[in-house]
């Protein structure tokens, strides 16, 4: 019994994982920058969905618009900066960790402006959706409606998103721009606008991560900061390429540190983390799903 | 054209003049200054390790804040446990601190970009969480790094007065001015020489004969002993090691500090060193300025830290440093 | 041979500037001296406080600082202190023992405070221990219950003010002898010093515990560490669970247990049993989990309005803090401003470090607060509280005293016994303003 609810909690933590890791997988197929602005960007369309709910008192009237905003925002962050940052440090050592540095100050800034405006204190984002684990018999396994919609979340965004990349043109132009770009622009393809089109994207599937996770804690500016850590984890682990290794990469993570919990202890699942993740790229260097010998980032 | 070339005792004589110049000057400002001296000095020793490794190797690393924490560990524990003066407590943190970067290093130099990234990154946050798990560690609570007040000589040349932040700031300004000249010296070495040429073309110097992956890991294993050294000197400025001395945030300051330097140009790490100590300086005056209300206090800070990247990756790339050094430095990276 | 030259001077440009600018950013500020009197002037007490406003503690704690000053302002508009007006300088560590170390240098060194009062958290008040008494800084009243802080050899200008967490083991053990003889007792606590002491309490009053199981700090924001608490829980089924750590941890603990409908009687120790912060935490519905809990307490509870203590802060709340719900965080912080102004009045008009320390430890003991147990203070103790009374949590989250009268048990940090006592507090001064 203990090993289902241990496997439970895992699966439902690591649907959390997965849901941010293909808002970064989905930024880095279409730019090649991890973007680590993500948790601000997936906090600040959570507030601006917790707005929406607090005045229209229901929550499926904000998911939709918190969404909408999120991919506003993405598109946004891309043409006021990463555009330019593309064209300006593009030699030297910066240009290795320009996009890291520019994202890491995107975040401190979004995260300092939310601060600004809603204050530190911790806000609850009220869903329509049961907390309470489903009962069988006497047993309550700790996994509820809230975790199953974000199961369910999750894979929506994945089959979408899927979809998009693989059976449509616009999702061939995005793989054509990130992996080369000039051949891409040669032929045709609108390369900036292309890359927008993937910020907007990775805003999008950021926020659906936010207003769904949210409920299950609470909202503060910094509120999904570890799980950017946990969500990159498992991008990188899955091979950051891929939208299938993401989610097995997050649900591989969250059903280990939850039986490292269980049987170990509970200080040590992020070093865990860490020691699985130099496990899996030592044997795999880019990853379960990366392209093992593809060309260097 | 032949100009003056300074030999390595050169450089060694002019620093330890400057250096005497400064112990001078630290009689005549207050304990506040003294102390920011000695943060500028751990800072700058912190900023020149990324500096070597990113600058100049071309590695990336989001975990150098769980080297400091390494070697900050070591050191505390050397002497708090084991009553192991602190010269030789600083040094043991700079040699576990070492082994762990050499072995660091080994896997990095496997991974590329991201990959490291995110492997330096699960370090960063997972390995304070260490302490936790062992008594001996302290937990929470951390371990005590209280070195005392300046030696007896010292107190008598000085005067009674001669307070723990400005002893702080003798100790760690000569240490960082050691750290700069050894630094130099190292550049300019066949190593040095090594790892700007797989940092500017990897293939090219695999093919001109040099062991890329041996010169990653000894990039990684050098810049470690620095960042090591730099946590040693971070607990004793703090006196008092604790997982949360070196939260994930340390890691991105550091790494700030280095982009704020110039990444190529271990001249600029001093500039990274100073704007990293002024920053919640100048946002606390502005906040007051501002009528100090929670929300201001709280979120300035790291406002104006966040648009000053921001601002450098976009605009100065090269960093804060002065243009035209700047430019002579990256000819030696080309 | 060219590069190599320049290379040369680059660096050696590197090595200048680094010194000089070492020396530029050590020069600006003036001569040395330290000041063993800042911080007050003929119109102005500036004092300073270190308190998480950002982070995972910030909620709650946040509010103390504000509720201070709202208390200062008052006092100010009524006449100060000896003519002087009091100004505080509130500084965020974020419940990081390495900023508040480098926020109290910036009170004592830059704000140049006269004292320090209410700073927050057992580790960050120790890691600024030994530039607090280089600088002979007092620090009054300050928020944790580490019984350390009673050593006056180690930390001589420092005062408490909450019973020591062992004073509350001790009493909550005692407690549950009295009123659950018999049952079994299970405990969840905070892995640090906060626990330790703690445990600590219960081993000397003997409770015994079906499953003891520690957190680390912060890690109860992860639902899955929640889930292993309750299936730990569930697993020992204990008739009584004691929650020893800070409310964002009550809150889990309630949420996870509603979650998997686990059933206990919860006691909720008086650091995590603030039912505004639970519900900031958790959210509305976990106040309903309050429900039925105990919780025990130093002072009146916040929703008391016939407190005459209460009543008044209530009033300076709406005046000076508008907007800011009243809860015990404001209590505490306006108790706490109080005790502050009862400690600088009773130093009398030539206010110095050293007359104000004194005054505590000749008068301290008779300062007039909102806390119901007498407060220790005397030229050899610089421990506040020693008691706490029990109440149990109504639907609403409002705690009210058990049998409707506030039942104090009293005890020490050591070994000796726990009493039961009435309340016996100084009456309050005249519109809530020190007259001593």
């Amino acid at each position: 019994m203990i090993f289902i609810d241990t496997l439970l909690l895992g699966i439902s933590s690591g649907a959390i994982y997965s849901l941010m890791a293909l808002a970064l997988v989905l930024v880095w197929r279409s730019t090649r920058i991890v973007n680590f602005a993500q948790a601000s960007q997936a906090v600040l369309s959570t507030y601006i969905g917790y707005e929406i709910t607090m005045r229209s008192h229901n929550y499926w009237v904000s998911l939709p618009l918190a969404i909408l905003f999120g991919a506003i925002l993405g598109s946004l962050i891309d043409f006021l900066f990463m555009r330019y940052l593309a064209k300006r440090a593009k030699s030297g050592p910066i240009a290795e960790i320009a996009p890291v540095i520019a994202t890491l100050g995107l975040l401190g800034l979004l995260q300092s402006i939310i601060g600004l405006i809603w204050g530190n204190s911790f806000l609850q984002y009220p869903t329509p959706l049961s907390g309470k684990g489903f009962t069988f018999g006497s047993h309550t396994i700790p996994f509820s409606p809230q975790n199953l919609f974000i199961v369910l979340a999750t894979a929506i965004v994945l089959l979408v998103f899927g979809g998009i990349f693989r059976f449509t043109d616009l999702g061939l132009a995005l793989r054509a721009a990130s992996f080369q770009p000039e051949i891409a622009q040669l032929a045709g393809i609108r390369v900036a606008r292309i890359r927008n089109i993937g910020w907007a994207f990775a805003g999008a599937a950021g926020a659906v991560a936010g207003a769904v996770i949210t409920p299950t804690s609470v909202l503060s500016p910094n509120s999904l900061d570890l799980l950017l850590v946990s969500g990159f984890i498992a991008a990188v682990m899955g091979g950051l390429d891929s939208l299938v290794g993401a989610v097995i990469g997050g649900l591989v993570l969250g059903v280990g540190f939850s039986f490292i919990l269980q049987y170990v202890g509970s200080s040590v699942t992020f070093l865990a983390g860490f020691f699985i993740l130099v496990i899996v790229l030592l044997i795999r260097p880019r990853g379960f799903f990366g392209h093992q010998v593809g060309r260097h980032a | 054209m032949r100009k003056r070339r300074f030999t390595s005792l050169q450089r060694g004589g002019l620093l330890l003049i400057l250096g005497i110049l400064l112990l001078v000057t630290s009689n005549f400002v207050d304990e506040l200054r003294s102390y920011q001296g000695a943060q500028v000095a751990v800072y700058l020793v912190a900023i020149s390790s990324i500096i070597l490794l990113t600058g100049y190797s071309g590695q990336i690393s989001l975990g150098h804040g769980a080297i400091m924490a390494i070697g900050s560990y070591a050191a505390a524990l050397a002497f708090s446990l084991w009553n192991i003066s602190f010269e030789f407590a600083i040094l043991f943190g700079m040699v576990v601190g070492t082994i762990a970067g050499f072995i660091l290093g080994v896997a990095a130099a496997r991974l590329s970009g991201p990959y490291l990234a995110g492997t330096t990154l699960a370090l960063a946050v997972g390995l304070p969480t260490i302490a936790d798990q062992f008594k001996v560690l302290g937990g929470e609570q951390g371990l005590n790094f209280d070195i005392g007040d300046a030696p007896g000589w010292i107190k008598r040349f000085e005067g009674s007065d001669f307070t723990q932040y400005r002893w702080f700031f003798w100790l760690m300004t000569l240490v960082a001015l050691g750290v700069v000249w050894a630094i130099t010296n190292l550049l300019q070495s066949s190593f040095g020489r090594n790892w700007r040429a797989v940092s500017n073309n990897p293939v090219a110097a695999s093919l001109a004969g040099i062991n890329v992956a041996r010169a990653k890991v000894l990039a990684f294993t050098v810049s470690s002993a620095l960042a090591s050294l730099a946590g040693a000197l971070f607990g004793i400025l703090l006196g008092i090691v604790t997982p949360s001395a070196f939260p994930l945030t340390l890691s991105f300051t550091i790494l700030t500090g280095a982009v704020l330097a110039g990444v190529g140009n271990l001249a600029g790490s001093i500039v990274g060193a100073v704007v990293l100590v002024a920053i919640p300086e100048f946002s606390g005056a502005l906040s007051t300025h501002l009528g100090n209300s929670q929300k201001v206090t709280a979120n300035l800070p790291g406002l104006v830290t966040s648009l000053l990247l921001i601002f450098v990756v976009l605009f100065r790339p090269e960093g804060l440093w002065p243009k035209k050094v700047w430019k002579r430095s990256r000819q030696l990276n080309n | 041979m060219l590069v190599q030259r320049r290379t040369n001077r680059g660096l050696v440009v590197a090595a200048l500037a680094t010194a000089l600018t070492l020396i530029v950013s050590a020069l600006p500020a003036s001569a040395l001296t330290i000041h063993r009197q800042d911080g007050v002037s003929a119109s102005t007490i500036t004092l300073g406080i270190t308190v998480p406003l950002t982070g995972a503690a910030a909620p709650g704690y946040n509010k103390v600082p504000y509720a201070m000053q709202a208390y200062f302002n008052y006092v100010n508009d009524n006449g100060g202190v000896n003519g002087r007006k009091i100004k505080l300088v509130i500084k965020d560590d974020a419940y990081n023992p390495v900023l508040s170390k480098s926020v109290t240098n910036d009170l004592i060194l830059k704000d140049k405070v006269f004292a320090i009062v209410g700073s927050l958290g057992t580790a960050e008040n120790e890691a600024t221990t030994r530039f607090v008494n280089d600088h002979g800084v007092p620090r009054l009243f300050i928020n944790t219950g580490f019984s350390g802080f009673a050593n006056t050899s180690k930390y001589p200008t420092t005062y408490t003010l909450l019973p020591s967490y062992v004073m509350e083991a001790k009493i909550m053990g005692q407690y549950i002898k009295d009123n659950f003889a018999g049952k079994s007792v299970a405990i969840i606590y905070q892995d640090d010093d906060f626990g330790a002491d703690a445990l600590k309490g219960f081993a000397i009053a003997g409770t015994k515990f079906v499953a003891k199981i520690p957190y680390a700090s912060g890690s109860q924001a992860d639902p899955t560490v929640v889930g292993k608490w309750i299936s730990g829980l569930a697993a020992a089924k204990p008739d009584v669970t004691i929650m020893f750590g800070v409310s964002s941890a009550s809150a889990a603990a309630l949420g996870g247990s509603y979650k998997v409908g686990f059933k206990t009687q919860w006691i909720l120790g008086s650091v995590g049993g603030d039912g505004t912060t639970i519900a900031s935490v958790a959210g509305p519905t976990a106040v309903g989990l309050l429900y039925g809990a105990i919780g025990t307490s130093f002072l009146p509870a916040p929703t008391d309005t016939s407190d005459p203590y209460v009543a008044q802060f209530q009033a300076i709340n709406q005046k000076y803090n508008s907007g800011v719900v009243f809860d015990n965080n404001v209590l505490e912080g306006m108790n706490t401003a109080m005790l502050t102004v009862e400690a600088l009045r009773a130093a009398g008009s030539t206010l110095t470090r050293a007359s104000l320390m004194k005054a505590i430890a000749k008068s301290g003991s008779t300062f007039a607060s909102a806390g119901f147990s007498p407060l220790g203070y005397s030229s050899t103790s610089h421990i506040g509280y020693n008691g706490y009374w029990f109440g149990t949590y109504g639907p609403t989250g409002a705690i009210k005293p058990q049998g409707g009268t506030y039942t104090l048990y009293t005890t020490d940090s050591a070994s000796g016994a726990v009493s039961k006592t009435t309340s016996t507090r100084p009456a309050m001064p005249e519109k809530g303003l020190p007259n001593n």
